[in-house]
């Protein structure tokens, strides 16, 4: 077997830490969730806080445990929803062509004119800060991306002979689209919604840093780094701790997208 | 029963197809024959309403009565697979390689017959079985490349049986396929026909998969018959220097040999000119050894099967 690369393996590893962090959140953490300790405020690293305890005396290792849960609930709706709508309006778009293709592209070439995270902003701003609208608007930015990529993959593989075949044979472009078109554009996509994981990461942390996202008392690593943001200078492992998990998180998603499509593009593959 | 009536497809100035009359009567087995760019599978498409998007389709075609000539892809959609089936050229190309095999042959059942899944890979299996695949039911679970290039073409020509069709195309089925194999697809396909009486068109450029599977012969050149008529006597006795030309480049092992030294094996000299620089005449004008003064610039009447200028008054 041909060795796989680091990319991808690094990427996965990294994923298994913050994925398996996230779900040993829901059988386990090291203290109850939410649990105040006012008088045990801004604790060292010891036996009992291992990364100490913040502002409130809230365990960080709890918090940042919860704060990894919702990143990837929030990431996992976002990218699912938006990946389902937009890999169905490319299928879509591919499948009719002329006018209304043309249509569904532009207008999400459009869409790519706003800077992603600016965008998710302001429909979270508009639609009220809250976790679910923070989920939605997530979602929303997705959509164009899965779109354009479906539909650039879908294209391609009408043009295959078993697609003309399975035409030959009666078929129509919905149920050509459905049987043969989605399970040979899943590779493109998969590789895309692991990317887009991670942009999905920092949209949340961006969102909750701001407001728009995690409402208190619900723990996000974004609003963790804002509430850390006035008291650098006390308590500078208050902002680096969430910072961290933030980077692993995209880093790790970034990667192992990127490596999936090293892996599963032949045209990457020929030129390394 | 299907028609054509000076059917022509054209793209741009350019004629792909010019004047093809044509009757399929049920259990008919007609063989097209013709070089790479005379039509052949353009043929076997405009019988089926896929010509590419750009082709303009003109004259007249009916399937059991209907005008299809204009008709919209949904218009032709019931009729595929049900009317008109085709099998391809390339069989591991022509299956989704993510789709097991017995789910391809099901879908079309599925589609058209309204079966569930069940009733669908059922008469999957019985497909299976009447196209003579060894195992049947293990080969309603494998992948296209988990079987060999007869098996899988076996699958497709099953496809294509799915729906009981009136008329099988068979777009070079045999090309992609070793001799020995090449063979027997060739005798199902016959048989096939015969027990269902169903009406088959052997498209090829192999004469001698031609002379055994079928009883009517269409010889094309630059998308126009240059000859028809029944196989055996067409390839006996061919009238048109195209067909006499195509005959003689056939490579035979004694003629081959023939006085005891190799002999070059004879071709008709020149290649197919493209489709917009065909003479408006007889479109063999240019390569023909027999050519006449007009032969270029009028087309030539069909006399007795065979569309020349020399045949003309009698005089071959």
């Amino acid at each position: 077997m041909r060795r796989l690369p680091a990319n991808l393996l690094i990427g996965a590893v990294l994923v298994a830490l913050v994925v398996g962090f996230a779900a040993l959140s829901l059988v386990w953490t090291p203290h109850p969730e939410g649990v105040l300790n006012i008088r045990g405020k801004f604790a060292p690293p010891s036996g009992i806080y291992w990364l100490g305890t913040d502002q409130l005396g809230r365990d960080l290792v709890t918090q940042l445990m919860a704060g990894a849960r919702n990143s990837m609930t929030v990431a996992l709706i976002a990218v699912m929803l938006g990946g389902s709508i937009g890999t169905f309006l490319g299928l879509l778009a591919s499948a009719i062509g002329g006018w209304i293709e043309d249509l569904v592209m532009r207008i999400a070439d459009i869409s790519f004119a706003f800077p992603t995270l600016l965008f998710a902003i302001m429909l979270a701003a508009v639609l009220g800060p809250s976790l679910q609208n923070a989920v939605l608007a997530i979602a929303f930015i997705n959509i164009p991306v899965f779109a354009r990529v479906s539909r650039a993959a879908a294209n391609q593989i009408w043009t295959r002979e078993y697609v003309f075949a399975a035409r030959a044979a009666g078929m129509g472009r919905f149920a050509i689209s459905r049987d043969h078109i989605l399970p040979n554009i899943a590779a493109p996509v998969i590789v895309q919604a692991t990317i887009e994981f991670a942009v999905a990461i920092l949209a949340e942390a961006a969102l909750s840093y701001l407001g728009l996202g995690a409402q208190p008392p619900a723990s996000s690593w974004g609003r963790m780094l804002s509430e850390a943001q006035t008291l650098m200078y006390l308590a500078p492992q208050l902002a680096l701790w969430p910072g961290l998990c933030i980077v692993v998180a995209v880093l790790g998603f970034g990667l192992l997208g990127d490596g999936l499509r090293d892996v599963t593009d032949p045209r990457l593959a020929r030129q390394r | 029963m299907i028609e054509t009536r000076d059917l022509s497809v054209g793209f741009g100035a350019a004629q792909a197809l010019r004047s093809i009359a044509l009757t399929i009567r049920p259990g008919a087995r007609i063989g097209v024959v013709g070089e790479s760019g005379s039509g052949k599978s353009m043929l076997g498409l405009s019988l089926m309403g896929m010509t590419p998007d750009a082709a303009r389709v003109s004259g007249s075609l009916t399937i059991d009565g209907h005008q299809m000539i204009a008709a919209a892809e949904d218009d032709w959609r019931p009729l595929r697979a049900r009317r008109v089936a085709m099998i391809f050229q390339e069989p591991m190309a022509a299956l989704n390689p993510l789709k097991r095999v017995g789910d391809i042959v099901a879908e079309p059942l599925q589609v058209h017959e309204n079966l569930g899944r069940e009733a669908a890979q059922s008469r999957a299996l019985d497909l299976f079985r009447e196209v003579g695949l060894p195992d049947p039911e293990a080969r309603l679970r494998q992948f296209p490349h988990e079987l060999s290039g007869g098996q899988r073409q076996r699958v497709l020509i099953a496809l294509a049986l799915a729906c009981d069709p009136d008329l099988l195309i068979a777009d070079e089925p045999t090309t992609a396929l070793d001799a020995n194999v090449a063979l027997r697809v060739t005798e199902l396909l016959v048989d096939l026909s015969q027990q269902r009486n169903m009406a088959l068109m052997f498209i090829s450029h192999d004469l001698t998969a031609v002379a055994r599977a079928t009883s009517d012969l269409l010889v094309l050149y630059g998308g126009t018959v240059v000859e028809q008529g029944p196989t055996d006597q067409v390839l006996a006795n061919p009238r048109h220097p195209y067909t006499q030309g195509l005959l003689a480049a056939r490579p035979r092992a004694q003629a081959l040999r023939a006085g005891g030294t190799r002999r070059r094996l004879p071709t008709i000299p020149g290649t197919v000119p493209p489709l917009d620089l065909l003479p408006a005449g007889c479109r063999f004008a240019g390569r023909c050894p027999l050519e006449l003064p007009h032969c270029a610039g009028t087309i030539p009447p069909m006399v007795d099967g065979a569309a020349c200028h020399l045949l003309v008054g009698g005089a071959p």
